[in-house]
């Protein structure tokens, strides 16, 4: 007779999937670093706690102290921290904490001792919280801090400039706070007239009221207030600048964001952390690859994977196949809007950039928002055609780039439209938490995959230009400089190209492949749980910044251990680096704003996100 | 038969609509107006490889008053909407509107507070094109789409347009029947 009894078969357990425990009350920090003990020893009770966390530097502090904290960060000869990088906030209220439900955390860069501090603060005010503003010691707060009060509701004392900053001025919340509903709309999959869904239909229409103009703060209508944007051809998208004139002189420029703001991180917080790498691509959509990039190592550092050499190799063609597509178009816009050569460079940088395009395609099969980066490697091998386009772009590009310099560097337009226009001194970049080829131009010879290496970058030859001047011109030079040394990577990763996996074996993160879905049980399961569920992921918070083309590009997530990021923050480099517009258009002609518009390098996408 | 037979060669004969749909299909103006990330895609389709200017679209206007076509090239926030709808009504008649990629049609992925659900919403759309973002091939198919319903059109729909305000208030509308009616037949 046959054994029908059940056979029952025990399967590893997935630590990973088990339901999560207590959710992280606060990530406490570990041990302790030089750095941190330094702090503890200065302030000692005002510090809550100070240690490592995940390989970060984490200090918690009283709010009292915090000011205090950042001016002896800054200042004193051992730490020198330099940058405030980025400024943002946690809404607890959502953990079984009943105290200090905002957390604020700062992100601290010393460029000459090379260190990264992370700085939180509980906030003591329950639901209408105070902090201190850090503007008076780091200028670069001003917008972050603005931000957050726009976005999480935390005042900053002592602000110069306490307005909202991305949402309209009359908006009823604070959309990041956790009570907030994500909002959104139902969506009708019927198709006749009689359903409740088209009862709205036709009466949704917006009236295109004027608002009354408000004159920004410091400006005076002694002279002319013109309005520039959000639909200018000059603006790279919906950027509003106020700009007060004297004649053609400008005495002020004020800016007014958020015309493309996309709720990416409310959105982020409502998905499973494998489906928020899609939306990355459309933050900054020019750089997908290296916003992907950036965002699978926060998630990485969270979930400590170890990514094969392959995937990190394939990593690094992209994201540097990408700088060079993004320069292209920065290039292309830039001369556009200031040279008057008319559409002739626009027509030979896209011809390069269609190149780079087509190679992304072969990979991912999009040209634009490639989705290629999965947490936990690349979401499929290269194709073997894509080495051979690769080899033949890697041969023509120089001599395109020299070709372009040509049209350009020594051209008298150029030179006369770009040379002494928007001066940043060292300081003031420092000051104002400029990144990337902002602060290259200026003379801080920083490069996050140099410095602070990520995805082996260590392991390649590459120079970083550096120019001294500040003005467009350097910033010019050095972008045109880093299509070169891009170049330089990707020969270098192409020769050594690792073979192995394409993304890391680990079945509580990545799907298994699709043969094995027909023979393992076992396989089934965790592809199962993976596209269900998602993974979770431990709690804890970490910020990854990486070197993208515009700047840093950060990424801070605060995990609770479920499989949605209990927040997620961005910090988007043309969002910093435009802060910069109103001190390099003061005293310059209007014309000239454009210039220094096309000089930062924003995408609006990551400007609002 | 008739009239060509008595005419010197080099002169046709044709419908004043014909002539007057002809020479909108071809020249038909964008507005200079781009919003995330589908505005790549069509700048990328104004350049050489994928050339807009074989159908006429090269000239893109930077102000309302001189374009035809308003290309919604990405995601409406709540903040952008009443200055789409305000370029939209500067526009002068005739003029049309794509809803270039799924945010411009219904919302994209950003279904949240910030994003609007369509841009027709706000403004009428004639052609919808699908994808996130669409190809540049995509939008051009789109344009041929749009080049068949100007064909299609007629002084009597378009005088019946003028008679209609040009885009709907907020009040004007008390029910569904009422919005058909409103509508040239």
């Amino acid at each position: 007779m046959l054994d029908v009894a059940p056979r029952v078969r025990q399967y590893e357990i997935l630590p990973s999937l088990q339901p999560p425990g207590i959710p992280a009350v606060a990530p406490l920090p570990t041990g302790e670093s030089e750095d941190t003990r330094r702090i503890a020893e200065r302030f000692g009770d005002a510090v809550l706690a100070a240690g490592l966390h995940h390989g970060q530097q984490v200090v918690y502090i009283k709010p009292e102290q915090l000011v205090a904290l950042a001016e002896f960060a800054k200042t004193d000869p051992h730490l020198r921290y330099e940058t405030l990088i980025d400024v943002s906030a946690v809404d607890r209220s959502e953990l079984p904490v009943s105290d200090h439900r905002f957390h604020t955390v700062y992100q601290l860069r010393s460029y000459s001792r090379k260190q990264h501090l992370m700085i939180v603060c509980p906030l003591d005010d329950g639901d209408e919280p105070t902090a201190p503003s850090l503007t008076g010691v780091y200028s670069g707060a001003t917008w972050p801090e603005r931000e957050v009060w726009d976005l999480m509701g935390i005042r900053f004392a002592g602000h110069p400039d306490p307005r909202r900053i991305l949402m309209p001025e009359n908006w009823p919340n604070h959309p990041l706070q956790k009570q907030v509903p994500l909002g959104g709309e139902e969506v009708p999959f019927t198709l006749t007239w009689e359903d409740p869904e088209f009862e709205s239909l036709g009466k949704q229409i917006l009236e295109a009221k004027s608002a009354p103009p408000k004159l920004p703060p410091g400006m005076s209508l002694e002279h002319m207030v013109i309005n520039l944007g959000p639909h200018h051809p000059s603006t790279h998208g919906v950027l509003r600048l106020v700009v007060e004139l004297d004649g053609e002189t400008v005495v002020n420029v004020d800016a007014d964001l958020g015309y493309l703001h996309s709720g990416f991180e409310k959105t982020g917080e409502n998905k499973r952390y494998k489906d928020f790498v899609y939306y990355t691509d459309r933050m900054d959509y020019l750089t997908a690859m290296s916003n992907n990039l950036g965002y699978c190592l926060a998630v990485e550092k969270l979930l400590g994977v170890e990514i094969p050499p392959r995937a990190q190799a394939l990593r690094v063609i992209m994201a540097e196949l990408q700088r060079i597509a993004s320069h292209l178009f920065w290039l292309s816009t830039h001369v556009l809007d200031v040279s008057g050569t008319g559409m002739s460079l626009l027509m030979y940088a896209t011809r390069e950039r269609e190149r780079i395009l087509d190679l992304f395609e072969m990979v991912c099969g999009a040209r634009l928002t490639v989705g290629y980066m999965r947490i936990g490697g690349v979401s499929r091998d290269i194709p073997p055609a894509f080495l051979p386009h690769l080899e033949e772009f890697l041969k023509i590009m120089p001599e395109q780039i020299d070709d372009y310099e040509r049209m350009l560097t020594h051209g008298p337009l150029w030179s006369e439209r770009l040379i002494g226009i928007g001066k940043i001194t060292r300081e003031e970049a420092l000051d104002m938490g400029l990144t990337g080829p902002m602060l290259r131009g200026s003379g801080v010879d920083w490069d996050l995959r140099r410095d602070a290496p990520y995805s082996g970058y260590e392991n390649y030859d590459f120079k970083v230009p550096v120019a001294n001047e500040g003005d467009c011109y350097a910033r010019y030079l050095v972008r045109m400089e880093e299509m070169r040394q891009s170049l330089r990577i990707i020969r270098q990763a192409v020769d050594n190209l690792p073979d192995g996996p394409y993304r890391a074996e680990d079945r509580k993160i990545t799907p298994p492949p699709r043969a094995e879905l027909d023979i393992s049980m076992e396989a089934l399961i965790h592809h199962f749980k993976l596209m269900t569920e998602g993974f979770h992921v431990p709690p804890g918070m970490a910020y990854q910044g990486i070197e993208s083309s515009k700047g840093e590009l950060g990424f801070f997530i605060y995990s609770d251990g479920t499989a949605r990021p209990y927040r997620l923050h961005v910090r988007g480099p043309s969002f910093n680096n435009l802060y910069a517009i109103s001190k390099m258009s003061k005293g310059h002609m209007l014309s000239d704003v454009i210039t220094n518009i096309g000089s930062i390098d924003i995408v609006l996408g990551e400007v609002d996100r | 038969m008739g009239l060509e037979e008595k005419l010197p060669e080099g002169i046709i004969t044709t419908q004043l609509e014909a002539l007057v749909n002809w020479s909108r299909e071809n020249s038909t103006w964008p507005l200079l107006f781009g919003l995330a990330c589908c505005a790549i895609e069509m700048i990328a389709t104004g350049t050489a490889r994928h050339d807009i200017s074989r159908y006429g679209s090269e000239l893109f206007r930077a102000s309302p008053r001189q374009a035809d076509l308003m290309i919604v090239s990405g995601r409406v926030s709540n903040k952008m909407a009443p200055v789409i709808k305000r370029l939209y009504d500067q526009m002068s008649d005739p003029k049309w509107v794509i809803a270039m990629g799924i945010c411009a049609s219904a919302g994209g992925p950003f279904n949240n507070y910030a994003i609007i659900q369509g841009v027709d919403k706000i403004i009428p759309v004639d052609v919808y094109v699908p994808g996130c973002p669409p190809r540049p091939e995509a939008l051009l198919y789109a344009l041929d789409k749009l080049r068949a319903k100007q064909a299609k059109d007629t002084f009597r729909t378009y005088a019946a347009r003028q008679a209609t305000p040009s885009s709907t208030q907020r009040g004007e509308i008390e029910s569904l029947e009422a919005l058909r009616q409103l509508q040239p037949a």
